[in-house]
């Protein structure tokens, strides 16, 4: 995985990207790129384009126009599991849980472990779910319920616990804090940066200003569709933030400051 | 893991899942009416009796095994009562036309098996919704059954068709001192048998297999087993298919035991798959339901078929009474949802 953050090419590069819903411009000719081992934050009013952009990435999406590039070679996505076998692993907004099924049938959908005969091998994906589970939250005990009867945490920590096990190389967070109480987002916030220290490159779609400042390498702006500024954090404030989420464009008077 | 009672830690928690509850309910139900039965009538409770039961449930069962599966993946197939009648005459006319009886089976359960494939393919590729999908196919495979035969029923089909249906394992018959053989034990059904490798395979497959828990999941939650990485579509095809299958091989055995293809069978048996299913506690939303809720609904109807015809009561009071069954059955699973 180290050997990735050490060459210095981006991870990921979305180039040129749009989508259309009718005459609605969602995303508008974006682009933006990734580089190992950074927390790349995206942020913008509700209504914006993040989740379609991040979407697109994931391969839930397919954009009407634009490329993207992974670790330098053109890729093709054209579903979930495209993305996947690029390494892309995506914690949506809406968490994607099948509400019937129980933690470790969640974890492991779409990727069951088999026996030699191909049978579900419930037994390990229940051994390999406490464990990944129980570093996110040890309190974590009740795996044999549906994931229905389980706290806005724990359903978090399944959708977390399924891009940790498959070894993402390249992390999508769609507001993955927006339903936590205080010590869960702690744990998402802490979890990020170990993330990223271990050289896995982040996408965090975020509204809350404070955990971007504290997680991010990069910010970029989007409104109505456009990438109204990519900036490191360094150069920003918050008052910058919000003046581009806000007016989409810098406060007039703005230079890069090295805070 | 489908969720069931069991802790994490192995051993079995106090609390049992809602799904036992409703499972155990309809238990004591089938319990509580073969009891009432019995008292009616001293006939109900014999050996022999007990068979024609297992004998009639066994079409029902076959073709709820296929809609349970739709029905998980938060569908519904309409058409299963004219695939049965368009399986059933399509093996009458090869074996008229002299193709022997096993591969004239299989073309039969194979034509079922497209009707579901078929099925599947609107659903998924067209968009059309369940309801209406199936419900077309129920118009063509009943239509081409009575092109196909002129509307009239295929007769003399010889006796190895007939085997399938009226065949026993383990049938005992004495020859008495005045030459008449006599029954003593009339032998386990093919049809029952064959109901019970069914049911087994597909509880296999609903909890063993990956394709099971893709049901599960798509019924579920469709969006998130998409993001998943699950092939919604072939999921949604797999059950479709082996729904028609299973009403094409329900059609076989139903055919075979009357010795004669008759493109009228089957009218409203989807009533009765979907009623097995909803009373063994499957849900029309999806997610829910399993095999043995399943067979447990068919032998309800399938009892109360019987001991209402052995009480004398008239088909039409019959529908009633299932029909109220059907609703109570839905109205109790509401209940324990809504707790
Ligand atoms: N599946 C869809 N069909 C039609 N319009 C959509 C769809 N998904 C998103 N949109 C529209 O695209 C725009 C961007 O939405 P989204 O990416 O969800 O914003 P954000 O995540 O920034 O709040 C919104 O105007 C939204 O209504
Ligand atoms: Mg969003």
């Amino acid at each position: 995985m180290l050997d990735q953050t050490l060459s210095d090419g981006p991870l990921v590069e979305m180039i040129n990207i749009e989508k259309h819903f009718g005459g609605v411009c969602a995303v508008d000719d974006v682009s933006v790129d990734l580089y190992p081992g950074e927390v790349v934050g995206v942020l913008g009013h509700n209504g914006a384009g993040k989740s379609c952009l991040m979407r697109i990435l994931s391969g839930a999406m397919m954009p009407n126009a634009g490329k993207i590039r992974v670790r330098g070679q053109e890729a093709d996505i054209h579903s979930p599991s495209d993305a996947r076998d690029y390494g892309i692993e995506t914690i949506y907004q809406t968490l994607a849980l099948a509400d019937h099924l129980d933690a470790p049938a969640n974890l492991f959908l779409g990727r069951e472990l088999k026996t030699a005969f191909g049978n579900l091998d419930d037994k390990k994906m229940l051994s390999e779910a406490q464990e990944v589970l129980a570093r996110l939250n040890p309190n974590f005990k009740n795996l044999g319920d549906p994931v229905s009867s389980l706290s806005g945490g724990q359903r978090q920590a399944i959708a977390i616990a399924r891009a940790l096990y498959f070894d993402a190389r390249v992390l999508i967070m769609d507001e993955p804090t927006a339903a936590l109480g205080p010590s869960e987002t702690a744990m998402v916030a802490d979890l990020t940066l170990k993330l990223r220290d271990e050289g896995i490159g982040i996408f965090l779609v975020s509204h809350d200003m404070n955990d971007v400042f504290d997680l991010c390498d990069r910010i970029m702006v989007m409104s109505r569709g456009v990438n109204v500024g990519m900036h490191p954090i360094r150069d920003v404030t918050k008052d910058d933030v919000l003046s581009l989420i806000i007016k989409g464009a810098l406060p007039d008077d703005w230079e890069p400051r090295q805070r | 893991m489908i969720a069931t009672g069991k802790g994490t830690s192995g051993k079995p928690r106090l609390q049992i899942s809602a799904g036992t509850i409703h499972k155990m309910s309809a238990l004591l139900t089938l319990l509580i009416l073969i009891l009432i039965f019995s008292f009616g009538n001293k006939a109900f409770l014999s050996v022999n009796n007990g068979l024609t039961v297992l004998l009639q449930t066994s079409v029902i069962g076959l073709m709820g095994i296929g809609m349970t599966l739709v029905i998980i993946t938060g569908g519904i197939d309409l058409s299963v009562g004219s695939v049965l009648a368009l399986s059933g005459t399509t093996t009458g006319l090869l074996v008229k036309a002299g193709v022997p009886v096993v591969p004239a089976m299989l073309c039969g359960v194979l034509v079922g098996a497209a009707c579901g494939l078929f099925n599947g393919f609107v659903i998924t590729k067209m968009r059309i919704t369940p309801f209406v999908a199936t419900l077309g196919m129920m118009l063509i495979a009943r239509g081409t059954a009575l092109q196909l035969t002129g509307a009239a029923p295929i007769s003399r089909l010889g006796e190895a068709f007939g085997i399938l249906g009226n065949g026993s394992f383990f049938r005992v018959v004495e020859m008495q001192a005045n030459g008449f053989p006599k029954v003593v034990f009339p032998g386990i059904p093919y049809p029952v048998v064959l109901l019970a490798i069914v049911a087994v395979a597909a509880a296999y497959l609903l909890r063993r297999r990956a394709i099971g828990r893709h049901i599960y999941a798509v019924g579920s939650n469709e969006e998130a087993a998409h993001l998943a990485g699950v092939n919604v579509d072939r999921t949604k095809m797999v059950a479709y298919t082996m729904s028609g299958a299973l009403a094409g091989l329900g059609g076989n055995v139903l055919m075979s035991r009357l010795v004669t293809a008759q493109p009228n069978e089957g009218v409203m048996y989807e009533l009765d798959a979907i009623a097995s299913a909803v009373i063994g506690g499957a849900s029309l939303m999806g997610g829910v339901g399993t095999i043995s809720g399943t067979m447990i609904g068919a032998f309800i109807i399938g009892v109360l078929r019987n001991g209402l015809n052995m009480a004398g009561v008239s088909a039409f009071i019959q529908q009633i009474v299932i029909g109220f069954v059907v609703i109570l059955a839905v109205y109790v699973d509401q209940m324990r949802n809504r707790r």
